[in-house]
């Protein structure tokens, strides 16, 4: 599904130049759910924001369904990025004059979907997400982990192909952390969701099927889940952080 | 469900309103503003009251162009200060799926429909402004005012068209900036570093000592009172703004690293390093705010300059009903007379002859004292006691003893101190006549075809008889004012008797030059208060919205403070003193630099009129005073909504 191709992005000036990624490449099948683990300025951000569209690869490529993002006119880049790309964030991103129905449906119904057409899919996808009780309310009204399911519900209620997630429980407590990741697997095992989801947490990312680890801009190691339970997956994932050389709290 | 982009528009508009209330308030005083001088301008009634009255739709719309800059900068500066601040935002519309264009007409849109609701909500309002100035225009004139409902279809519409210029060229900058831009600037933009447009601290600490010098330098050079000195002052005193603002957030740190201990004593340290942190990054737009308030003090200072002239030169004129003086020595011309009998209702009159002495002694001694022109007096001016007793009497003045042996000074008010300390004795025609006091009521002293100029001796009429013919007079009370129609065909007269004698003779009635003080007046000076409130109120809400956007960040340091067990008693003292710091650092600056300016305005004009009210110190004393009154307000406001919104509940 997303192919990224020896990918590079550079930033500052002449004088001051930072490499963030370095020639990373890897590939995402249909239905996959990886995370993206690595410290704080090791690139994961970076990596997500190219692949979202969000920012700019210096050099390199990123297929999405075998169509380069980079050669998709600006013109198209908006259509692209409703239908085939959903965005979670850590601070939820959802805009405060609106309900949190309206936030699902927002995109849909600014495209002049039918109104009822929107009112079912955000009907839907909020069951899928169990916040159908607080469709009603404004985001300063609903908690953070209901805030972080409705904008995951956003990202999604059109059909989008891929859900990128940037540390989606980075502002949320255990058990809301607990519940988002659970739904997120849910969305990932039934609903066929591909997710890549940056994470700095060991326990967010053993939800994953694969765990791609980023040291100093490139891809340092690769772990699969295999059929192992979330438990042995969750210490593998610990014992790489540690063989990474860095300082395991840094990323637990 | 049914978002679309209009209502979507609609409840950001709303939240925008309610977020930058003051912003909006502005808006809406703008609106009013422009509307109450659209309506004078657009008044038959107003623009009838004199002839002179028809200059002021030029100058009102020529001042308008003006404000409607000012506030299309106040428009550009807030909407690009909201777009900053809702970045992340509008970076979310793009990225579910919005197109640039879709976004930047939704931002396009709220700020219509607010600048439409301060449009709607400014006409109401302008309609009781309006009023006020309506009242204000008669008190002028001396005319009785009556309250009337009036809405001005023509002065809303010529609003309406002003506001659609201030608002398309504001919003279409931020309209392209946002079709431009791209989705990592708005999601990311609250992370980055605010730029500082001079990085290192070396460098700035090296700026603050440079423009502290051009401060002084300037300052001095402005109190020079020399008109070139000033100019090169104030360029100094603008260099000094803007490097004084640039530089001083370093200034701060490296003070307190050379008196470490200084940095801990009661607030200082949260005081300085918040309003450093602050102003690190808004050092030009402070030095814009101060160039703002010093052109708004000029603008008062200068409209109360015209009013003192108006007023000043108007009261001196206005002092008969009528009066005519010959530019020669003949007499009043015949048909000057003829045309007051047949047309004007005198109830008293007086023609009488100004006389000059051989000598200008007192002409030399008052040049000694005071800024005087002589105004072609070779002689000290001179009148005889029956003439000024009548004249007197015209006037409405009290009566003054008869004179034997005397004199009597009647002089302009700004002469009285040096002319009361002249008390030695003159011969005039061989006649000795000792000193006999002082009068300064307006007397028609300040032209040469008046009574005098800036004085006049009263002498007895033998005396003044005996001398020199300087020019000739005719004074008159009437039952009735002298219209203005009268007026003009006396001035008529004056034409046809100036193409035949080449004289140019004087002509005065109380009412006309009532009418062109008060015209005068109403012509200068409003425009020029209209300009000095936009601009006034462009820079106290802009320095407003920057406080107040930062409620969020303080509301954080003081909850902090207050786990650290900070008392809210020092918290207010520690906010009231960072929020008056904060204001008073663009308003000293213009203070140095406009009060020479105004003082150097007020001395322009000729001596004798700029007196009272219309005085340099209380041109100053008001020009300032009205100036920190509406600052004031802002002030006010701002710091208690500072407190509501970030001091912890006691």
């Amino acid at each position: 599904m997303l192919r990224v191709k020896n990918i590079e992005k550079y930033y500052g000036s002449k004088n001051n130049v930072t490499k963030a990624l370095d020639r990373v490449s890897f590939d995402v099948a249909d239905g996959e759910f990886i995370a993206i683990m690595g410290a704080s300025g090791s690139g994961k951000t970076t990596l997500l924001n190219c692949i979202s569209t969000i920012d700019r690869v210096s050099a390199g490529d990123i297929l999405l369904d075998g169509e380069s993002i980079a050669d998709i006119p600006s013109g198209r880049l908006a259509r692209f990025r409703r239908e085939r790309l959903g965005f979670v964030f850590q601070d939820f991103n959802l805009l405060d004059t609106l309900t949190v129905e309206e936030n699902i449906g927002l995109a849909l119904a600014l495209n002049h979907e039918d109104p009822e057409e929107v009112s079912r899919k955000v009907g839907e996808m909020a069951g899928r997400l169990e916040i159908e009780d607080i469709l009603g309310k404004f985001p300063y009204q609903v908690s953070g982990g209901q805030k972080q399911r409705a904008a995951v519900a956003r990202a999604m209620v059109a059909g989008q192909s891929l859900l990128l997630a940037d540390e989606p429980t980075g502002a949320l407590d255990s058990r809301a952390s607990k519940n988002l990741l659970e739904i997120m697997t849910r969305m990932n095992q039934s609903a066929g969701a591909t997710i890549l989801m940056v994470t700095h947490d060991a326990y967010s990312a053993s939800y994953a099927g694969r765990v791609l680890f980023l040291k100093d801009g490139r891809i340092f190691n690769e772990l699969l889940r295999g059929d192992r339970g979330r438990g042995i997956f969750y210490h593998e994932i610990l014992d790489v952080l540690a063989a990474m050389g860095g300082d395991v709290s840094d990323v637990i | 469900m049914s978002v679309t982009l209009s209502k979507l528009s609609l409840r950001n508009a709303r939240r925008q309103a309610r977020d930058y209330l003051v912003y909006f308030g502005a808006m809406v005083m703008a609106a009013a503003l422009l509307y109450s001088f659209n309506g004078l301008m657009f008044s038959e009634e107003i623009l009838t009251l004199s002839k002179s009255m028809n200059q002021m739709p030029l100058l009102i719309v020529m001042v308008s162009i003006v404000v409607v800059c000012v506030f299309g900068w106040l428009v550009s500066y807030s909407t690009g200060f909201i777009l900053a601040r809702r970045s992340r935002e509008l970076g979310t519309y793009l990225l579910i799926g919005l197109e640039n264009r879709q976004v930047a007409r939704l931002f396009f849109q709220e700020n219509l429909v607010v600048g439409g609701c301060a449009l709607a909500l400014g006409l109401l309002l302008g309609s009781l402004l309006f009023q006020a100035m309506r009242a204000m225009v008669f008190a002028l004139f001396g005319q009785a005012y009556h309250f009337s409902i009036a809405f001005s279809l023509s002065a809303a519409g010529l609003t309406a068209v002003y506001f659609v210029l201030i608002y398309l060229l504001a919003l279409g900058r931020s309209r392209r900036r946002i079709r431009k831009t791209q989705i990592c600037d708005l999601i990311y933009f609250d992370k980055r570093n605010e730029g500082a447009l001079i990085g290192s601290g070396k460098k700035r600490r090296g700026l603050f000592a440079v423009s502290m010098v051009f401060g002084i330098v300037g300052a001095l050079l402005m109190m020079a009172g020399d008109l070139t000195l000033g100019m090169v002052g104030a360029g100094c005193l603008i260099a000094f703004l803007y490097g004084f603002f640039l530089s001083f957030a370093s200034a701060v740190p490296a003070f307190f690293d050379k008196c470490p201990a200084r940095k801990y004593k009661g607030q200082r340290l949260l005081v300085f390093r918040t309003l450093t942190a602050k102003l690190a990054t808004m050092g030009v737009l402070m030095a814009t705010m101060s160039m703002i308030f010093t052109a708004t003090l000029v603008s008062e200072g200068m409209g109360l300059v015209f009013r003192g002239i108006f007023v000043g030169r108007g009261a001196e004129k206005a002092c008969f009903d009528l009066y005519i003086g010959t530019g020669g020595k003949e007499e009043i011309h015949r048909e000057y007379l003829d045309y007051i009998d047949a047309n004007i209702s005198v109830v008293q009159c007086r023609q009488y002859s100004v006389y000059e002495s051989g000598e200008a002694r007192l002409i030399d001694y008052v040049k000694e004292r005071e800024t005087y022109n002589d105004y072609g007096y070779r002689g000290d001016p001179i009148i005889g006691y029956s003439d000024y007793a009548a004249l007197r009497v015209l006037a409405g003045y009290e009566t003054v003893e008869p004179i034997k042996d005397k004199y009597i000074i009647h002089c302009m008010s700004y002469l009285e101190g040096a002319l009361k300390g002249y008390d030695e004795d003159l011969v005039l025609g061989g006649v000795a006549l000792s000193f006999g006091g002082v009068h300064t009521e307006h007397f028609l002293q300040r032209y040469g075809e008046g009574n005098g100029y800036g004085f006049i001796l009263v002498v007895p009429d033998e005396v003044a008889m005996a001398c020199a013919v300087h020019h000739s007079a005719y004074a008159a009370k009437t039952s009735e004012p002298v219209s203005e129609g009268q007026y003009y065909d006396i001035c008529a007269i004056r034409e046809e008797v100036e193409s035949r004698s080449g004289e140019y003779d004087a002509v005065y009635s109380k009412t006309a030059e009532e009418a062109e003080a008060a015209s005068g007046t109403a012509t200068a000076v409003f425009p020029l208060y209209f300009l000095a409130l936009a601009l006034t109120m462009t820079a106290a809400t802009i320095l407003t919205i920057q406080q107040l956007a930062e409620s969020g960040r303080y509301k954080r340091q003081f909850d902090l403070l207050h786990r650290l067990g900070m008392d809210v008693g020092e918290m207010k003292k520690a906010l009231g003193l960072q929020s008056a710091i904060y204001y008073a650092m663009p308003a000293i600056p213009s203070l140095l630099m406009g009060v020479p300016i105004l003082l150097n305005l007020a001395k322009m004009p000729e001596p004798g009129i700029m007196v009272g009210w219309s005085s340099p110190a209380a041109v100053v004393g008001i020009a300032v005073g009205m100036f920190f009154l509406i600052y004031g307000i802002y002030i006010l406001l701002a710091y208690i909504s500072l407190r509501r919104n970030v001091l912890p509940e006691e």
